[in-house]
């Protein structure tokens, strides 16, 4: 009677998970956490630091124009592209020629080598990927857009414990 | 989210309730009100305590209550009750409701997640309302070459036989829509018409898949239909009787029968899973290999339909599974009696006996949604291999018990386990 | 019908018949096409008698995208986020492979941790292939507690591999010269923790899944591909582990760091359906072997990547490297000709061979067991496709 075994050894393990916590994680109500602040890439050592992939923030400060994000982008994805910025009134001393990378988040794949490429330090990426718009033209980021920090508050993680892994 | 938002007028809202209650009163003055009249004018109504019930009257129970009483309880007499609200098609209809929710919110808990959830403020608990109503606006599309008389006709049909093996079922003493004296042969009578059904459908299709799937859906539920009926004449042995409501009078005189008939009570569940289509039956909606079987080709309303029938078909087979072998509505009383001089609706017997009856036929239910978390789907040789050798042997040999209790003189009449 | 010669002389036969040529043709076509829900981006068509199936035609390229030839327009790094695309969840694997030639052409030498790293990556990225292939193998089969359990515990790899690398799926994480970035703190103790965790859900599998009756009667003994058929058919990966051949890459061609780790091959002896599910089961007990022996054995501190210039270029010449995927030898053979861009670039992936065996399996076997059989051969339409 081996199946008949085998029958119960199921029930049994079907009707064990009546007693599990469940795993799912009720996004929006609870959101996933992430160490630390983004992906980053270190110029002078030459690897980068492990960080969670989303959106990119320009430091305006230390931009210089160089075209290399865009470069590297033009194999892959084509979704940098150099813009003019300034004015009379707002110049920066390292960047002569006066332009600055935007980002269209349509065409973005978001794998980060425009991050590596990037020798001034300028480039990051951050934690937020919640970047839905209504329409197309709104997910190309200006670098004005690209310069703000994002706030992103999650706390939820996967927690292991004899009874079964939960989000908590 | 392809469009933006209107911005909302506080104009246009009025104006769109004024146009509302314009076609509120539009209505009712054109439809409701003559067919008030029409009913007053030409149909016969009841007499009740030697006053003819007309709408006036009814309408005086809103200032005395105790006058509605006896036009509740002669209402409650009716047939039309009987067949419509309990224990007919709105009784069959909510416990085949609450039955698609708790199988989803029960499989999803097995399997560690949470199941419907937004529909509604607890836990998705409208979230049938909401498929209903998804179902009802979607287009219903007919492929070409399909017969459409067929094509309309099968759906209504299988609601149709579904309520009527519904019909039958006894839920409490003298609550019955139809007290035949041979009952159980008329369930099985009318349970063999489901094959037909699902090959007319499927031959009406006109495309291969569903086709397949309705010969399987033939080949199942009529190889399962004799160890069905084997195992339930293993309790028409015992009680003696094949009218349902004193089967169950003969269990409350001694025990459960499925004390008795163990294997027989499994044989039974086993062939109500395959005549249900379930997993680990459900080869005629076999989603990997066949698309969807004989349900390939319903769109909306259609395939609502048939979802509902298959529903009410569980509660049915659930139901009789407890008639036959849990005692029905046997039951320790719990509900007090009430003594008073004027007249209610509250029968303290009654009331008792509706809530075993629904306790045992959800615990029926429960067992046979377990299946559906644990077990893969079977194989068409598999099955038939089980249902015309395995069961068979395992039917007769319980009836074979119930034979020499019955000669023993165990059970039946003056037998030694009768109170 | 046991000899593949026989198999393929009877297909041969019935291949003439495409449509209905006399009255007395019984045989019913069906196309198992990409719309259906038992067969992903992919067709074949099937002739059924009655219930027995006696022809079969795949017909693969619905998702073919040109892999091979765009890579001949982007640089070498540049090529990296289009060749994980074809398989989205092993993505580690296939660009490892990509990284061994490119690193043999230009001539990089790949410092130590970052050969650790590399391989923790890519025994994850096995994992999370592996659980949702089961997943889909039990939802083919009607099992659908068999689909969520393994997707959820599938999840806590993908946390993982979302903590090292920084993207859920698609890392882009290997690449010629090591890994992007080092690994994160705590990760390792992390790591450990979930592996202890999901041993202990291989046994539930067992108990829901494999030891279930109703499971054991619709794949044992069900469309056997014996030693000498596998062989010559040249199908790779669990499917020829399931046909009593020991052929890992791992073992038999070392790539980087698998020379130091102990481990065995795990195979089985009876080719059946059966054998070809419990397969990557064994695989991924034996690969949660392996990373806690990675994990005890990487050195504690060292370079990740080597340095490489902004466009690497090596001299002409051509390169062949293969890695063990989820799915099977995943192999690259890249030509150079002096220049920043690939000359020619081929990739040869587990999926398409293994893709040979079904016409010769499917025929005499019933129309239920389609795609258990199907589903079997561990066939991953995207990547098949390139």
């Amino acid at each position: 009677m081996t199946s008949a075994g085998g029958f119960i050894k199921s029930i049994e393990s079907g009707s064990k998970h009546l007693v599990i916590k469940r795993f799912t994680l009720r996004y929006p109500e609870q959101k996933l956490k992430f160490v630390g602040d983004g992906y980053q890439f270190d110029p002078k050592r030459g690897v980068g630091i492990a960080g969670y992939r989303g959106r990119h923030i320009l430091f305006h400060d230390k931009c210089t124009g160089c075209q290399l994000c865009a470069i590297a982008c033009e194999g892959i994805a084509e979704a940098i592209g150099m813009v003019k910025v300034g004015d009379e009134q707002q110049q920066w001393k390292q960047n002569k020629k006066g332009i600055m990378p935007q980002i269209d988040y349509g065409k973005c794949v978001f794998c980060g080598f425009c991050v590596d490429a990037c020798p001034f330090y300028a480039l990051f990426m951050t934690n937020d990927y919640e970047l839905s718009a209504f329409t197309k033209e709104h997910l190309i980021y200006t670098p004005a857009q690209l310069a703000v920090k994002p706030k992103y508050q999650g706390d939820v993680e996967i927690v292991i414990d004899e009874r079964g892994a939960t989000h908590g | 989210m392809a469009s933006f938002p209107q911005n909302f007028r506080f104009g246009e809202f009025v104006g769109s309730l004024i146009w509302l209650i314009f076609w509120i009163l539009v209505i009712v003055t054109l439809v409701a009100l003559p067919l008030i009249f029409i009913i007053l004018f030409y149909v016969p109504l009841p007499e009740i305590d030697g006053e003819v019930l007309t709408p006036y009257l009814f309408l005086t129970s809103i200032l005395y209550p105790q006058s509605a009483i006896p036009v509740i309880e002669s209402f409650l007499d009716t047939t039309l009750f009987k067949v419509a609200v309990f224990p007919g098609f709105t009784y069959g209809a909510i416990i085949a409701a609450a039955t698609i929710f708790i199988e989803r919110k029960f499989l999803a808990k097995m399997q560690l997640r949470v199941g419907p959830l937004y529909a509604g403020k607890i836990e998705g608990i409208l979230q049938l309302i909401a498929d209903g109503l998804k179902l009802i606006s979607k287009e219903i599309i007919i492929p070409s070459g399909a017969d459409k008389v067929i094509f309309w006709a099968a759906p209504i049909a299988y609601v149709a036989t579904a309520a009527a093996v519904v019909a039958l079922i006894p839920a409490a003493p003298g609550w019955v829509v139809a007290d035949i004296d041979v009952g159980l042969v008329a369930v099985f009578a009318i349970l063999g018409f489901f094959p037909l059904i699902a090959l007319l459908f499927s031959w009406a299709s006109n495309s291969k898949y569903p086709f397949i799937g309705g010969l399987r859906a033939l080949h199942q539920m009529i190889a399962f239909e004799i160890p069905f009926i084997l195992s339930a004449l293993s309790v028409v042995v015992l009680s003696g009787t094949l009218n349902l409501t004193e089967v169950v009078e003969s269990q409350i005189q001694s025990y459960w029968f499925i004390f008795f008939l163990p294997i027989s009570a499994f044989v039974f569940y086993i062939s109500s899973l395959a005549e249900l289509e379930r997993i680990p039956f459900d080869l005629p909606e076999a989603e990997a290999e066949i698309v969807a079987g004989w349900l390939t080709e319903t769109s909306g309303m259609i395939y609502g339909l048939l979802q509902l029938g298959s529903y009410i078909k569980t509660y049915a087979l659930a139901a009789l599974f407890v008639v036959l072998f849990l005692g029905g509505w046997a039951g320790p009383q719990i509900f007090p009696t009430i003594e008073s001089t004027e007249a209610m609706i509250y029968d303290a017997t009654v009331a008792n006996a509706i809530f075993w009856f629904t306790l045992k036929t959800f615990g029926v239910i429960l067992l046979m949604l377990l299946p559906r978390g644990i077990s893969p789907r079977i194989r068409i040789d598999i099955l038939l291999h089980t249902g015309w050798y395995k069961l068979i042997v395992l039917a007769f040999i319980n009836m074979f018990v119930a034979l020499a209790l019955i000669y023993g003189g165990v059970l039946g009449p003056g037998g030694l386990l009768v109170r | 019908m046991t000899s593949i010669e026989e198999k393929f002389e009877e297909s041969k036969r019935l291949g003439l018949q495409i449509v209905k040529e006399s009255e007395e043709d019984r045989l019913m076509t069906l196309s198992v096409g990409p719309q259906h829900p038992g067969s992903g981006h992919f067709r074949f068509v099937i002739k059924v008698d009655g219930d027995y199936i006696v022809f079969c035609d795949p017909d693969p390229g619905y998702v073919h995208r040109g892999e091979e030839k765009m890579c001949e327009y982007r640089n070498v790094i540049q090529n990296i986020p289009h060749l994980e695309r074809p398989v989205i969840h092993d993505s580690a694997n296939i660009n490892y492979s990509y990284s061994l030639a490119i690193e043999e052409l230009v001539g990089i030498e790949v410092p130590r941790r970052g050969q650790f790293i590399r391989a923790i990556a890519s025994e994850l990225n096995r994992q999370v292939y592996t659980l949702y292939w089961l997943a889909i193998y039990g939802i083919f089969l009607g099992h659908s507690t068999m689909f969520m359990w393994p997707t959820g515990d599938r999840e806590l790899m993908i946390d993982l591999l979302e903590a090292l690398t920084g993207a859920r799926v698609t890392h882009a994480f290997n690449i010629p010269g090591g890994v992007r970035n080092d690994i994160p703190e705590g990760f390792k103790d992390r790591c450990l923790s979930q592996i202890k965790y999901l041993q202990k859900r291989f046994k539930e599998y067992e108990d829901i899944f494999y030891n279930n009756p109703l499971f054991r009667q619709r794949t044992e003994g069900v469309a056997v591909l014996s030693k000498e058929d596998a062989i010559k058919l040249g199908v790779t990966g669990s499917v020829v582990r399931a046909s009593s051949v020991p052929f890992d890459v791992r073992k038999a061609e070392p790539y980087d760091i698998y020379n130091e780790i102990d481990f065995k091959v795990q195979y089985m002896k009876t080719g059946d359906c059966f054998a070809r599910s419990y397969v990557p089961l064994l695989d991924m007990q034996e690969s949660c072997y392996i990373l806690e022996q990675l994990l005890d054995k990487m050195p504690a501190s060292g370079e990740v990547r080597a340095k490489l210039q902004p466009n690497p270029k090596g001299p002409p010449g051509e390169a062949y490297r293969r890695v063990e995927s989820g799915r099977g030898a995943l192999g690259y053979y890249i030509v150079s000709d002096g220049t920043p861009k690939p000359y020619r670039v081929k990739m040869s992936v587990g999926s398409f061979r293994n893709m040979l065996a079904l016409p010769y399996l499917l025929v005499g076997q019933r129309l239920a067991d389609m795609p258990a059989v199907y589903w079997s051969l561990n066939y991953w339409p995207v990547e098949a496709d390139r």
